[in-house]
Order: structure tokens, then sequence, then C-alpha cells
């Protein structure tokens, strides 16, 4: 049991779990308060989504619903995890996913590029944007976070400016891909069929694949072994002759692509259309961190947290708006992200107990051999005392 | 002209005082990167304060009530961090941006609540007080004097006395620089710590309401601030955690703020045909410019974002 | 009656996980005198201080003030018992003046506002009656480090402390501030206070104290009057048996030259003059040189020039023929320079890597231990970690995978000594590299550094202990103030000689 314990996947699981139901529960307290009537019933709707429904049929489809925006989601997560294993902060990826949203429209509309390209482009402008950062913070020692905040809403209002010159005649929105581009919507490969719905696509399996990449490269390759020692002790990275300044940016570049094919995965689906007059920067990337802090800063772990978390965002907008509205489900998500921060200390105090209660048992033993030998042979034991003085 | 000024007035004002929150904060060791989320919940206070008011209440009464709900509401919140990053040693950029995320989250399901509540086809996030803005107001000709404006010069001063004057300040300082040597002559870390982030819960929620009650009269949650928490913050870093270099940061921000709302009344800035768009960026690139140019030789206390541990010595 | 005794620590024992580090101990200071408190690193001296000051609370034993006993729960306690303490590690806010650090804790106010004309007043007329000269309106980081001290004895004599605590204070002085210090305790024990005095050097304690309570390993051996015992007795309670200071080695026989340093400048970090002031010498083939001098004089940057992690400002560096003054840091170590870094947590370990991870840290990119695509090949690592850790004797709890942060110390530092050495250098920078270890390990240590000196390889020993920089090297370099100031012959020089060449009242002018 004790070295069930020990193990760190074990413990970061636990943990997550324990957050998830420690939200849920703060999460219903509130709603209580705004409301008791709906409060359970809300709570269970925003944790069904999908499976409210009594006909299999449409709980494929709404399963279908989930996961197509799970895979941006999943992006945006590893984008911030990814980061944070270098010890950098990246809530810039809200504006990467926004600049990939953009790249990948634009390229889409303005230039009739394939999809391939078309997420390309968005991995390029993302990078751009985590280069930035990374400049930023490895030359002129600028706070991450400050810098990417800025950076998040550079780029809302750049996009907005871009994208102007693609929106339809008679609203603030961007024309739709099918009809204008059709080329640039996302492959399929079946999935639409397999989840009957027309927008699941290549970025659903494309996402997970990209998630093993990213375990791959962080705890099987020397890049990944020089990231995590820079995360874990920049100075003695820097003593092992490793490139720190370029670390950062190269880690901050990948980051910044991985956000930016999020925004390409969504908006090539054309599920969306981009509105040029959004005032605020979308909450995906900041999902994200979420995803990536439920997932136990695990690559594996982010694939499952991005799924629940955009589970239950879903699940808020089933939610009765008599009694709720959606953001109840927001709400629940950065209640999590608020309990993360606790994960360290319980980690902490899970191995503080573990080692009392051997350290306990240790002197029980202890103890006992020392009574035994004492009932055998006194004598022995006053001479291996002076034994020790010598 | 008159209203560039107003502008950079109100919005310096709001700055100046998140900024002087951050810089209680940093100084007793706390990073306090929720600014934002902080602003946001302060606001909900001070607005449903103004909503809650009769009609007919005294402008001193209206004013007063509200800077109370503003701050109560602020510190509360402020709580949150202190209490995860002091007593738990929880990180404090996840902290931050948990409750810049759960201020947006929370005001919004609340304020629709009660929208909701109040009118069952009301599902906005909107809360007007036309009426009791006035309380703040007053009008010198064309110009719309707002009193946060007083208000911010009084913290400004009040802060600068606090730190470098009393007793409490040399404390507060003194555990952002070296807890442990706080700790060794008998200073409470914890007790400072939770003091300098509760100021900055109370300064931050003032300026929550401040920036929504400049030149707007109804509030629509769901938009948070706008990033002017981390404004704040760059502020805070360009005036280099010290008062009065930060009152002139504020002014300077304040002035690129202002500019997105009063460009189309200079002739020569409309003749330059740019963008309004443009504008709106401008103080988040003239930040990150600043920034770029003045972190390298930063001058923060030297212990904050390190959570403390008696342990450790 | 009055009890003789101005404070004491009765059977105290206080346990952390895995391990008891005071065990029953008892310790007992008189009034108006100096005591010492003997033992060596990790004999728990620390402890049983915190334990006094309230930062722990012992699991069993009792503490008396004039015989009554007392309750300590945290450091306000302690100053109001009148017990003041210098530690080792300043507790000094740097950027605050001279006075605020004094006042800081008991500040005079008025209505909440801070009165530091009276305070002034107060630290002036202390300063004048003890010989405790300090400017109050000084930022404690430009100060010296001797003067720091003043201030941190002055902040207890401000708070009218009648017990004060003296933690290892000599460890960062020149021989000429030690005498000074020494004569202040002195002045302070006839004017009444009671003192106590933790430190590992027994000249210094057989100097000042009256008496000296000694530990080992968090057990209480015993309490001596110095005037009644010698430093060979000391020794022999401090570490349980009579050590051997001495170190077996042969003539050294110098070869060609490794390492040529010609006016090397590099700038500081702290302040605004240079750390390393124009400075030239050789290390051969063979030999061992060790660079001597109090903390602080330049050491650390020295090595930091050496190894590439600060770049000079002027000057030239040879290794094996080729100039390297601006290669990288992974070129030096390539090219077959090995460091042994003087803070192994800050650079010498990634703490929440294994075992397995650290010992390859500076040879991971190579062939060896990763594929051409760039992927680790784990199981050449975990059999190379093995073997390093069976020929140095590295123990850890889960071997190979075992977390570094849970290594003891000594264990660590025996890592980091076998992943440099195993590199098969041509160069061995080795910066303190008996920190912190046990009489034990320290010998085993010293017995590598020759072991490569008689390999043929060339070694740059970095010491602040005096006994090693006697013991080791084949040659010494005394730094002073950023500059080398004497060259000297350890079979032909004395403690005393080198304590003034360190202390810069003594220089040669030293030919590069």
């Amino acid at each position: 049991m004790k070295k069930f314990l020990k193990n760190n996947a074990v413990q970061s699981l636990i943990a997550s779990l324990l957050c998830i139901i420690l939200g849920l529960l703060i999460g219903y307290i509130v709603l209580l308060f705004i409301n008791p009537d709906g409060a359970w019933d809300a709570i269970l709707m925003v944790l069904k989504n999908f499976l409210k429904s009594s006909l299999a049929k449409t709980r494929t489809k709404l399963l279908g619903a989930t996961l197509v925006r799970t895979a941006p989601l999943l992006m945006c997560g590893l984008s911030v995890l990814f980061a944070y294993k270098v010890g950098l902060f990246n809530i810039g990826a809200a504006g990467q996913y926004v600049a990939g949203v953009c790249a990948s429209l634009y390229a889409a509309l303005a230039w009739g590029w394939g999809w391939l390209p078309c997420i390309l482009f968005a991995v390029v402008a993302g990078a751009a944007l985590g280069a930035i950062v990374g400049f930023l913070k490895s030359y002129c020692n600028v706070n991450e976070v400050i810098s990417g905040i800025m950076l998040n809403w550079i780029a809302l209002y750049t996009t907005n400016m871009i994208l102007m010159s693609q929106k339809q005649q008679a609203s603030h929105y961007t024309l739709k891909l099918k009809g204008n581009a059709d080329q640039a919507i996302l492959p399929t490969l079946g999935l639409d069929k397999l989840l009957k719905n027309e927008r699941a696509s290549i970025a659903i399996p494309l996402a997970i694949i990209l998630a093993i990449i990213v375990y791959v490269v962080l705890f099987r390759t020397r890049f990944g072994y020089e990231l995590r020692a820079t995360g874990n002790n920049r100075n003695a990275a820097k003593y092992a002759g490793m490139a720190e300044k370029r670390n950062i940016i190269l880690t901050l570049v990948i980051a910044g692509g991985l956000a930016g094919i999020g925004g390409a995965m969504l908006y090539l689906t054309d599920i969306e259309q981009w509105s040029v007059t959004q005032t605020s920067v979308p909450g995906m990337g900041f999902n994200g961190i979420a995803a990536t802090f439920l997932g136990g800063l695990n690559p594996i772990g982010t694939i499952f947290s991005s799924f629940f978390i955009q589970h239950i965002t879903d699940g808020g907008a089933f939610v009765d708006t008599t009694y709720y509205c959606s953001q109840i489900s927001d709400l629940i998500s950065s209640i999590i992200i608020y309990l993360c921060g606790f994960v360290l200390f319980l980690k902490t105090a899970i191995n503080r107990g573990i080692a009392r209660s051997e350290e306990r048992e240790a002197l029980r033993e202890k103890a006992l051999a020392a009574q035994a030998a004492q009932t055998a042979k006194p004598e022995n034991v006053s001479a291996n005392e002076k034994g020790g003085e010598k | 002209m008159l209203l560039l000024l107003q502008y950079t007035l109100i919005f310096a004002s709001v700055l100046l005082l998140v900024a002087l929150g951050g810089c209680f904060s940093e100084h007793s060791g706390v990073i306090n990167l929720g600014l934002e989320g902080i602003m946001v919940i302060g606001a909900l206070g001070g607005a449903l304060m103004m909503r809650w008011l009769p009609a007919g209440t005294s402008a001193l009464v209206v004013v007063l009530l509200t800077l109370l709900a503003a701050i109560v509401f602020g510190v509360v919140y402020s709580s949150l961090l202190a209490v995860a990053c002091i007593n738990f040693k929880a990180d404090q950029t996840i902290v931050g941006t948990a409750l810049n995320l759960l201020g947006t989250a929370g005001a919004t399901v609340l304020v629709k609540a009660i929208n909701t509540a109040a009118n069952p086809n009301d599902h906005s996030a909107t809360i007007q007080y036309i009426e009791q803005k006035k309380a703040f107001i007053h009008y010198f000709g064309s110009f719309e004097f707002n009193w946060f404006m007083v208000i911010a010069v009084v913290i400004l001063v009040l802060a600068w006395v606090t730190l470098y004057k009393t007793k409490f300040g040399l404390r507060l300082m003194a555990c952002g620089e070296h807890p442990q040597a706080a700790a060794s002559v008998g200073i409470s870390v914890f007790k400072m710590r939770w003091s300098g982030v509760l100021i900055s819960g109370a300064l931050g929620g003032l300026g929550g309401i401040c920036y929504i009650l400049a030149g707007v009269s109804q509030w629509q949650f769901e938009y948070g601030v706008a990033g002017f928490g981390f404004l704040a913050l760059a502020v805070m870093i360009f005036g280099q955690w010290k008062p009065w270099r930060i009152g002139m940061a504020a002014l300077l921000f304040g002035f690129f703020r202002a500019l997105s709302n009063v460009y189309s009344g200079f002739d020569f800035l409309t003749a330059l045909n740019i963008p309004g768009t443009v504008y709106n960026m401008l103080p988040y690139i003239v930040s990150l410019i600043v920034l770029a140019l003045t972190s390298k030789k930063s001058r923060a206390p030297k212990a904050e974002g390190i959570p403390y541990d008696k342990g450790m010595r | 009656m009055e009890s003789p005794y101005a404070i004491e620590m009765l059977h105290i024992t206080k346990k952390f996980p895995g391990i008891i580090a005071n065990d029953d101990i008892t310790l007992q200071l008189k009034k108006g005198e100096i005591h010492a408190l003997l033992g060596e690193n990790g004999a728990g001296k620390s402890t049983l201080m915190s334990v006094l000051f309230g930062l722990y609370q012992a699991e069993e034993g009792i503490i008396k003030k004039d015989g009554v006993e007392v309750k300590i729960n945290d450091p306000n306690d302690a100053n109001d018992l009148g017990i003041g303490m210098v530690h080792q590690h300043f507790k000094l806010v740097e950027c605050f003046s001279v006075l605020d650090n004094i006042i800081l804790g008991v500040e005079p106010t008025k209505n909440g506002f801070l009165q530091k004309k009276e305070a002034r007043e107060k630290v002036l007329a202390l300063s004048e009656k003890y010989g405790l000269q300090v400017d109050p309106d000084a930022i404690i980081e430009d100060i010296t480090v001797g003067m720091q001290q003043r201030t941190e004895i002055l902040k207890m004599l401000y708070r009218d402390n009648e017990i004060l605590i003296f933690d290892e204070p000599t460890a960062v002085l020149t021989p000429q501030e030690i005498d000074e210090l020494m004569q202040i305790m002195r002045n302070l024990a006839a004017e009444g206070k009671s003192i106590l005095f933790i430190s590992h050097k027994l000249a210094e304690i057989m100097a000042v104290a009256d008496r000296c309570t000694v530990l080992r390993k968090g057990k209480y051996i015993g309490t001596v009057e110095t005037k009644n015992t010698t430093m060979e007795q000391l020794s022999a309670m401090m570490v349980g048996r009579n050590v051997n200071f001495h170190v077996d080695k042969q003539p050294s026989h110098p070869g060609e030259v490794i390492l040529d340093v010609e006016h090397m400048t590099v700038a500081s970090k702290v302040h605004k003059k240079d750390a390393v002031k124009d400075v030239s010498f050789k290390v051969r083939a063979g030999e061992i040189v060790c660079i001597a001098g109090i903390d602080g004089n330049g050491q650390t940057e020295l090595v930091y020039g050496l190894s590439g992690l600060e770049p000079l400002k002027s000057g030239k560096l040879t290794f094996k023929g080729q100039d390297i003054t601006k290669a990288s840091i992974r070129k030096r170590s390539t090219s077959g320079m090995s460091h042994i870094p003087e803070d192994r947590h800050k650079h010498g370990l990634v703490l929440d890597y294994p075992l397995e991870y650290n010992l390859i840290l500076q040879r991971y990119f190579e062939r060896e231990f990763t594929s051409a695509a760039g992927f680790l090949k784990r199981k050449p690592i975990r059999e190379y970690a093995n073997r390093l850790i069976e020929e140095y004797d590295v123990r850890s709890g889960q071997g190979a995978i075992t977390p570094a942060r849970s290594m003891s110390g000594g264990n660590q530092q025996k890592a980091i000594i076998a992943r440099e050495i195993d590199k098969n250098p041509d160069l061995l920078l080795a910066v303190q590299p008996t920190r912190g270890l046990d009489v034990g390990a320290i010998e085993s240590v010293h017995k590598q550094l020759v072991a490569q000196r008689d390999a043929g390889k060339a070694v740059l020993l970095v010491s602040l202990e005096l006994d090693e920089v006697m013991d080791v090297p084949d040659r010494i370099l005394v730094m002073y103030e950023g500059e080398i100031v004497g060259e000297l012959d350890p079979k032909k020089t004395t403690q005393e000689e080198l304590g003034l060449y360190m202390a810069g009242a003594k220089r040669d002018e030293v030919k590069a």
C-alpha cells in the first residue's frame, strides 16, 4: 500500500481526483447559495454532458461535439505543459492559439491554401508569438506571464484587424469555410460517420498523437533531458553547458506552435466563425492551464484532463438557464485550477505521512531488537557501546 | 485635449491604485498575479452596492458605501491567494491565474443569477449604475472630475508614508527582502505577508470599481477588466516598486490607454488614418517595450515568489 | 539562592524524520563566561540553537533561565529572555541601512511612526561603549563583512540581551578581524554578558573560551575547562578518534603547463569593483595547486571565469595550448576540464533528477548515452550509473533511480566527484570539495585528488580550510581582494605566514 502511495503517478492521480471532487463540491455549494432549487440538477447536468440524452445516437453525436473541442484544448494544454517543464508559465498560450486561428483562417480564405499548409502556417504564427515571449524572457528578463498577457491582447486585436478583410458582408463574423474555402476544411477520415458528427476530423487523432510525441520528447530524448534539467535547476543546466537562452526560446517556440495548431484545429473544422469585433481573449488557452495541472503535468494525463474540462464545459451549456448560466462550468474549472495550486502541498503531506509511519515502524523494530538483545546478553550491549567509542 | 487629460487621469488612477496594491504584496514577498481577478470582484462589490442603494441616497453615502463594498470584496477575495500562497506554499503563478479566471467566471455567474432572479427574461451579466455614478462625478466646465483622481493621490501619499515612515512598512519590506532575517527578530512573516496581500486586495478592489466607473455607466461582467491588472503590474515594475515612480509610470500608461478612447477627437491623429484597433493595442505594446527596457536591472524584492518555510534557514 | 547559570538546556532531545539531531544534550552557560560549543558539521549544534530560539520544539528536556524553567515557543520568547544570536549567515536585510537593521523588530515609534533619531543616539552610544565601529546610515550591501558582523552584535546589544550566541563567527573573517572579534567578546564578557561561542576551530576556542561543551553526531560528549585541556583532547572528543590530519603523498613531478592564466580580470556581480584583478598563474600536469584565501576574495569569480560560467573582462586563458578565453562551458568541458562546484545544490545537481541522470550531467550528449536521433539510451545510462555507484561508493536508498534530493549531503558530493573524475579530465577544478563532509569522507576526497595528480593530471583546488590548504597541495596561491598576493610552498610555510597573506598583511610580487 505504501509503495503504491509512494509512486509519483499514483499521487498525481489521487491529487487530481481530489481537486475534481472538491471543485465540484465547492461549485455545488456556490450554486446552493445562488439558488438552492436547481443546484443538484445543474451539477449533474455539468457532469453528464453527452450522457444526458437517452438516445444512443444523440449521445454519440454530443460526445463527438465534445471531442471536436477537446482536440484544440489538448493542444493548449500541451503548450502550457511543455513550457512549464522548463519552469515557464505560458499564459500566452491563449494568444498563441488566437494567432493560430488568424493564420489558418486567413491562409484558407484569402490565399485558398489547403488544410495542411493552413495548419503549418498556424504553427508558424503561434511559434512566432512564443518566440517573442522567449526572447524577452531570456534577453530582457521580462516575466513571461506579464509579457504573455500583453501579447494575448495584441494578438486578439491584430487578429480582428487582419480578419476584417475576410468577414461576411452583413455580420461581424468571418466567412464560412464551406463554400468559400472547402479545400481548407480538415479531412474527417470517416470519423464523422463514426461519431455521427460532421465536425469530427483528423484533429482528434492528431492531437492525441502530438500528446504522445510531446511525452516522448520530454522524457526520452536529449532535448527533453536538457529542458527538464533547465526547469528544475537553471544554474545546474548552465554549469553542465546547456544553452539556457536557446532552450528557453526554443521551448516557447514549440509551446507557441502547439497552441497555434490548436487554433487551426478548431476553426478549420468550420464549427465556428471568428467575430472580428471580439473584445475578449478566447478562454481556450486559459482552460489549457486547467487541463495541464489537472493532468498532473504529464502529457498523457493531459489527454484525459482536457477531455474532462471540455466535458464539463459542454455540460454547462445544457444547464437550465432559468436557474443558472452556462458559465458555472467555467466557475468549476477555475476552482479546480485554484485547488491544483495545493497539489504540491498534498504530495508533500502524503510523503511526510509515509516517512513518519516508516520511521515509527523502524523505531519499533529497533526497540524490539534491543529488548531481545538485552534479555539475551546484557553485557554484550555495553561492550558494543564501548566499541563505538574507540 | 481636455478629454484626453480627463481620461489619462482616470485611467492613471486605476493603474496607480492597483499597482500600489501589487507593490504592497510584492514588498511582503508574494507576487500577486491575481490582481486582475481581484479588480473584477472589487468592481462587482461596488456595482452591487450601487445597484442596491435606494435612489435618493446622499452622494457622500453612495461614495463611501461603494468604496467600502469594493474594498471588502477585494480583501475577502485576496484572502484566497493569501491562504494558498502563504499557508499552503502553493505556486503563486497558478493560484494568481486561477483567481483571474475565477473572478470573471464567478462574477458572471453571480450577476446573471441576480439579473435572472429579478427578471426571468434577463440573462445578461450587466449591472447599470447611471444614477449612482453621478455621486462620483463633478463637472468643472466640460471637465468630468472623478473623486477617484483625488483618492488615488491620497493613497499614493499614504502608501509612501506607510512603507518608509512606519514600523509596519519597515517590517513588511524586511519580509519581502529577507524573511529569515525578519523571523529571527520575532516578526511574524506569515502575518506580514497576509497584511501585504490583503492590502493589495483592498487597493485592487478600489482599482476595479474605479475602472468600471471610468467612462461608462454600466458594466458587463463577462468581459473582465481587459488585462488592467497586468498593466498595473507592468506599471509597478516600471516604477521599480517605489510609490512615486509608480505614480509617474501610471500617468504614462494612463495616457496611452486614454488615447484609444479619444484619438478620434484629434484631427492630426485621425489624419494618420491608423485603424482604431492599433490604439486599443497601444497600452499593451507600450508596456511590452517598457518591460523589455527596464526588467534587466530590476530591483524586485529579493524573496518575492518564494514561499516562506519556517524550517528553512 | 541565585543560580550561577544564565541559561541551562537540560537533556534536550529533538528528532527529525529519519534522524535524531539532538540526543539527550545538556548545556549550562555560566553568567559572565565565554562558553564554547564544539562539534563537526552535523553534530547537532544548529539544531540545539534552534531549540533555544524556539524555532524547533524539543520532544524532551527543559530550558532554565536563572534556575527557573522557561518555555520558548518562538524567537520573541527568546528575545524576551535576553537571548540574542549572531548567525553564521547574517540575518541582515541587504538593501536596508545599518540602523534599520538594528531596530527591525524593536522599532521605537510614536503614534506608529518610526523615531529613528532616538534609535541612532542609542546605537552610537553602544558602539562607543564596546568599541564597535559602524556607520548607522550605510547600506548593508555596501559595507564589509566585518562591519556587517558588528551590526549583528549591535542588534543584540540594542535589545539589551544578556546572553549572546555567536554561531561560527570567524568563518568569514580575516585573522586580524578574528583577533578584533575575540577582543570584543572578552569586553562583552567583562561587562557581565554571558557568551556562547559555537565553533569547530580549536585554536580559537582555546584562545577565548573559559569552558567548552562538545557534541558529536547528535550526542553530548562532555564539558571541559579549556585551561585543563589540550587541543588534541578536544579534537579527540569532537571526532571520536585521533585524526590523522596529514595526507600521505609522494613528491610531485610537474610536467607540461595545462592551464595558463594571463592577466585575468572578472567583474563582480555584487559590487562595482572587479572581483578578480589581473590574475596570472599556471597549473601543470601532475601537480595540485591550491587557491587559498578568506571567503569572498574573488575565488568564486575566478572559478566562474575559468569554467566559463562568467565571461572575462580581460585577459587570456590557455588550456592545453589552445586559447579558450571565449570558449563555451560545453567546449571547455569536452576538451578536458572538470569542475566540482562550490555549491552542490546550486550548480552541481538537478535535485529532482534521479541519481543516474545526475551522473551523466556532463556527458549525456555523448554517443554513449544519446543515439544519433537524439534519444536517450536508457540501458547504457543505467549501467554507467551502476558502475560509478559501485566504484565511488555512492550510497543511496534506491540505487540509480534515487532522486538526488533524498540523498545525504556527503553522498551527493561523492556523486559529483565521481562524475567529474570519471570524465578523466586533464584539469580538475575542485572548489571546496570537502565542504560539509565528515572526516572520513574528507580523507577519501583528499586521496582522490592526490590520485588524480599521481596519474599525471592537473588539479586546481580552491579551499577555505587551513588544514586542507597546508596538507593537500604542492603549491599554494593566496588570493586577497581579487589578487594573487603570494605563492607559498606548503612544506616550507606555516599557518601563521599563510594567515598574514590571507589577511592582506603581507604580499609578494608574484610573477606570472
